[in-house]
């Protein structure tokens, strides 16, 4: 368990965050998937828990609020990382709310958010060990 | 009715109120600061082509919606100053907004409705009409005035027009579209498409257009045999994206043959290659778009490749040279071996290293009917392929072609038989970026490892890659590389970099860093070994080996102790949003209008929202000088001129209490009650600092042609000058323009520690890049070090301070008046880097003697 791999799900409708993130954190060996369609990213939900989820909160229509609660209730485990492009205070504080781990504006540098995946991975790693 | 009208109208012109004052210059500080959102907002939406930023195309739509807010408010506002004298301003700004809004919506980007331009009409702005190449060539030849082959280009109108007429849009997209959806393999869809095309006729108007353009370039060549080279001149091939190789080029062709070859090169356009690489780069419909370059063939004696710089070792300044006899093509390709010249990048450009090969085999010119390999002439073979002189040349060509684009250049040129150097080609260099600390520390690796190659090749990209060998063989096909492995060929060719996705490294027997591979390499960070002379002979097919291109190393197994120095950052990926954002910056960020003097500087020659906003700020600038010292006199406003020791132009406007006594014969220093004002004064007015130039400059004349904002007018009031200073006992606006540099300032200082700033802009000046560098790196440096927020957007530099007491706040006002005073000289006199520091140490010099009084 000690040496299981952090898995992350990405989820934005812009495909370009997607692939830029997937190769980075892949190598830095994390277990990756990326979705664009927060449908197929529910269907993968329901399949299996991730140890990190990633998503964006205002999607041409989804919305990133809805899927994070979902994501919250069914695995109270999982760490929230949200990006957005439109971000408002309002926003940000109803997500903290919900439970999300931490908050990015897009854009973002791939460093920031790396920096953000590794503190919420150290958080699981130690609940692990309570 | 119509008398009522016209009395009406008369008394309520009668009735015009003079603005006051101070609604005005709430006006122009509005003015101010949209100016300085937007420049900011331009200057941000740059830096995030920086590579380090994830961004969609949410932000670039975002981004360009409000700078357009933004502008249009800018508008609104001088119109309103001016009483709706710059109402054309929406015009130009609609234009650009319309322009804009067509790229974001993904429409096609030609911008012509011609076939055919000969270079003769061809400029920069048509890029996406005749493609990179052909826009660099022309203006190379016209406007720099170095020999090119004359010719034409084939648009992407033309190109347009060749898929409509043959119906070839839906059919390319749908076949497109079952390749992605993985029901084609792309060897399969990129034969398809290319057999549609080659099947599709030339559309009869297009033909008689591309022959008849043909035909007068052979009648103005009557001296020659007229035989043509159809080149592709494809959207995106010249700027960043490498691909260029990958298209193909028609040599030595009759003028009949012409259209037959046109299609070739359009089908060229769909090689699997090409293909992979678009897929890669998520390229959109739109955006695959080939333009043809269709030249007179120049029978090459010699042909090469010139880098600016040494891509893999930029700090060497050096540039490489790789040339051999006959046609360049195979040269490019990585297929003959060549001289190798590295030449200093400055002059007298001596040859530092050459290395002169045996070349047995060239290209020549078969007739006027294609091409063919002869052997090289006996004693040509160990003869260099270019003289001393050429090379000399060539570099200061180079150096030229460097200066003009603004980027390293990858040249390509041809000897010509009368011996003269013909630029066939000239794009942007990509240079390797920065490298992790180097492995080669690591000395006793090859006692554990066996060495299948040392200290051979040269390494077109650094780095370290690891994986099993896949050594490319006669009836190997490339499509079954396997993903992470290390390819091993004899020659570096383009085909090679269709695995680029899938390869860890790559090695060579043959090949130069100037080929194409290499830069593909260098665009994915690929580590790649040319030249080993034997790597496909001593490395075995499947055996796991660790490339070091720095050590010029290739080890057999798996070296662990060196793949932790293979990790690195993920390439940034040429993606579309970068494309994207490139290509609406294009609209927004480039200044045309430099100089207020010239005949373009009205509202109908702003091409981008940086030239409106350049345009709005001289205005506002004028129109407050105007309303307040030459024409009406407000009641609440005093102006008058500075009466000082230096020909400084400046009107200062007084709002309350800045100024004492009478204006009517000027304003002398002592006159000024303004605090910050004083401040800046004193340190504009610190003996010496307008004369640290070195003697040896006329200084009376040095002065006045800086200083005097146009002196040759000056006689005429409208003419003086446009420096402004706005006061108030608090308080200081202050717009300069000095020679070409422009200063703005904006300071309050006041007990309340809480309402003090300072506010610095500083940008312009012409002189060349690198000068321009030092002056900005030095002006941060001093800003930094006196505790300035600061910060630098190409040569614009801004610096802030706030919520400093009152006695420091005044000591940065006599700082920002040294540096005001003295700024002016520095593009003159920065020669080196070493000025940097000494010009720093004596303004600190200076502020520490003040502070000791």
């Amino acid at each position: 368990m000690e040496n299981k791999q952090t898995s992350i799900l990405i989820l934005d409708d812009e495909p370009i965050v997607g692939k830029r993130l997937k190769p980075s954190l892949e190598k830095k060996g994390y277990e990756v998937e990326a979705f664009t369609s927060s449908k197929e990213a529910l269907e993968r939900i329901e399949d299996r828990p991730f140890d990190i989820v990633v998503t964006d909160l205002k999607m041409e229509g989804v919305d990133g609020m809805q899927f994070l609660t979902l994501v919250k209730e069914k695995y109270p485990a999982t760490e929230v990382i949200v990006i957005t492009g439109f971000a408002t205070m309002g926003i940000a504080r109803e997500s903290f709310n919900k439970g999300v781990f931490d908050f990015l504006a897009k854009p973002f540098k791939l460093g920031e958010i790396v920096d953000i995946i590794g503190r919420a991975e150290a958080k699981i790693k130690k609940s692990r060990k309570i | 009715m119509k008398l009522f009208d016209r009395i009406y109208k008369f008394f309520r012109g009668q009735q015009k109120e003079i603005v006051p004052f101070k609604i005005l210059f709430a006006e122009f500080k509005k003015s101010l600061e949209l100016n300085n959102q937007i420049l900011d907002l331009i200057a941000d939406a740059n830096d995030k082509l920086s590579g380090d930023y994830i961004f969609g195309e949410q932000y670039i739509q975002h981004t360009c919606r409000r700078l357009a807010d933004l502008v249009r408010q800018l508008i609104v506002t001088i119109n309103h100053l001016t009483e709706q004298k710059y109402s054309a301003l929406y015009t130009s700004f609609h234009k650009i907004e319309e322009e804009i809004e067509a790229l974001l919506r993904g429409r096609a980007l030609g911008q012509v409705k011609d076939y055919i331009m000969p270079y003769a009409m061809i400029s920069r702005a048509l890029t996406d009409s005749v493609g990179g190449k052909n826009a660099h060539l022309a203006e190379i030849g016209t406007l720099l005035d170095h020999r090119i082959p004359d010719g034409f280009a084939i648009t992407t109108e033309g190109f347009s027009l060749f898929l409509e007429e043959n119906n070839l849009r839906d059919r390319i997209l749908s076949i497109r579209q079952q390749w992605h959806q993985s029901e084609l393999a792309v060897d399969e869809a990129s034969r398809r498409i290319r057999g549609a095309i080659m099947e599709a006729e030339v559309p009869h108007k297009l033909r008689l257009e591309i022959l008849a353009a043909a035909e007068v370039l052979s009648r103005r060549h009557k001296d020659i045999t007229p035989c043509f080279a159809v080149r592709s001149s494809a959207l995106g091939e010249d700027e960043i994206s490498s691909f260029a190789g990958q298209y193909l080029s028609r040599l030595n062709i009759p003028l009949d043959e012409i259209p037959q070859a046109y299609k070739e090169v359009l089908a060229s356009l769909y090689s699997p290659e090409a293909m992979e690489y678009r897929l890669m780069m998520d390229f959109r419909p739109h955006e695959i778009m080939m333009a043809v370059a269709c030249q007179m063939m120049v029978p090459a004696r010699a042909s090469g490749v010139l880098y600016t710089y040494d891509p893999v070792r930029p700090e060497d300044e050096t540039m490489i040279v790789n040339s051999a006899w006959g046609l360049g093509e195979p040269i490019v390709a990585g297929e003959v071996p060549t001289d190798h010249f590295v030449i200093d990048r400055r002059p007298p450009y001596e040859v530092r290293q050459l290395e002169i090969v045996h070349k047995s085999e060239t290209m020549v010119l078969h007739g006027c009917g294609g091409t063919g390999i002869d052997g090289v002439q006996e004693e040509q073979r160990l003869q260099s392929s270019l003289t001393k002189e050429q090379l000399r040349e060539l570099a200061e060509i180079g150096m030229q072609l460097e200066k003009y684009f603004k980027r390293p250049q990858d040249i390509e040129f041809a000897i010509d038989q009368q011996d003269r150097i013909i630029i066939l080609q000239s794009r942007q260099l990509r240079l390797q970026h920065t490298r992790a600390p180097r492995a080669c520390d690591l000395s006793d690796l090859s006692e554990k490892y066996p060495v299948l190659i040392r200290g051979k090749g040269i390494a077109a990209m650094e780095g370290i890659a690891t994986g099993p060998a896949w050594v490319f063989s006669e009836g190997k096909n490339l499509n079954d590389f396997p993903m992470g492995g290390v390819l091993v060929a004899c020659h570096a060719t383009p085909q090679l970099a269709r695995v680029i996705h899938k390869a860890a490294g790559f090695i060579t027997d043959v090949g130069s860093t100037t080929g194409h591979l290499a830069t593909v390499a260098r665009e994915f960070r690929v580590p790649a070994l040319f030249k080993t002379e034997n790597g496909t002979e001593v490395i075995a097919d499947g055996e796991e080996i660790t490339l070091d291109t720095e050590c010029l190393t290739v080890y057999k197994g798996i070296v662990q102790e060196l793949q932790y120095y293979s990790i690195q950052e993920e390439p940034i990926e040429e993606m579309y949003e970068y494309r994207l954002l490139r290509r609406v910056l294009k609209k927004i960020e480039p200044l045309n209008l430099t100089d207020p003097t010239a005949d373009n500087f009205t509202p109908e020659g702003c091409k981008t929202y940086h030239d409106l906003t350049r345009f709005v700020h001289e205005k506002a600038v004028e129109t407050i000088i105007d309303l307040n010292f030459y024409h009406a006199h407000h009641r609440d406003s005093q102006a008058g001129k500075l009466l000082w020791d230096f020909p400084l132009d400046l009107i200062l406007i007084d709002v309350g209490g800045g100024i004492e006594g009478g204006h009517a014969q000027g304003i002398r220093p002592q006159q000024i009650t303004s605090v910050p004002m004083q401040a800046l004064l004193k340190g504009m007015s610190y003996p010496g600092i307008w004369d640290m130039a070195p003697a040896g400059v006329d200084f009376s004349s040095f002065m006045s042609s800086l200083t005097r904002t146009s002196s040759v007018r000056a006689t005429s009031p409208e003419d003086v000058g446009r420096n402004l200073a706005v006061v108030s006992a608090e308080y200081t606006n202050i717009n300069f323009r000095l020679g070409y540099h422009f200063t703005v300032i904006d300071a309050f200082v006041s007990d309340n520690i809480l309402d003090n700033h300072i506010y610095f802009r500083f940008s312009g000046g012409v002189t060349e890049t690198i000068r321009r560098s030092r002056r900005t790196r030095l002006l941060a440096k001093i800003l930094t070090y006196y505790d300035f927020l600061c910060e630098v957007y190409g040569d614009i530099v801004v610096a802030r301070l706030k919520r400093t007491n009152r006695d420091r706040i005044l000591k940065r006002l006599f700082l920002l008046g040294l540096l005001v005073g003295f700024t002016r000289q520095l593009d003159v006199e920065m020669v080196n880097e070493e000025t940097i520091d000494i010009f720093f140490n004596e303004i600190r010099g200076i502020m520490e003697q003040k502070d000791g009084k």
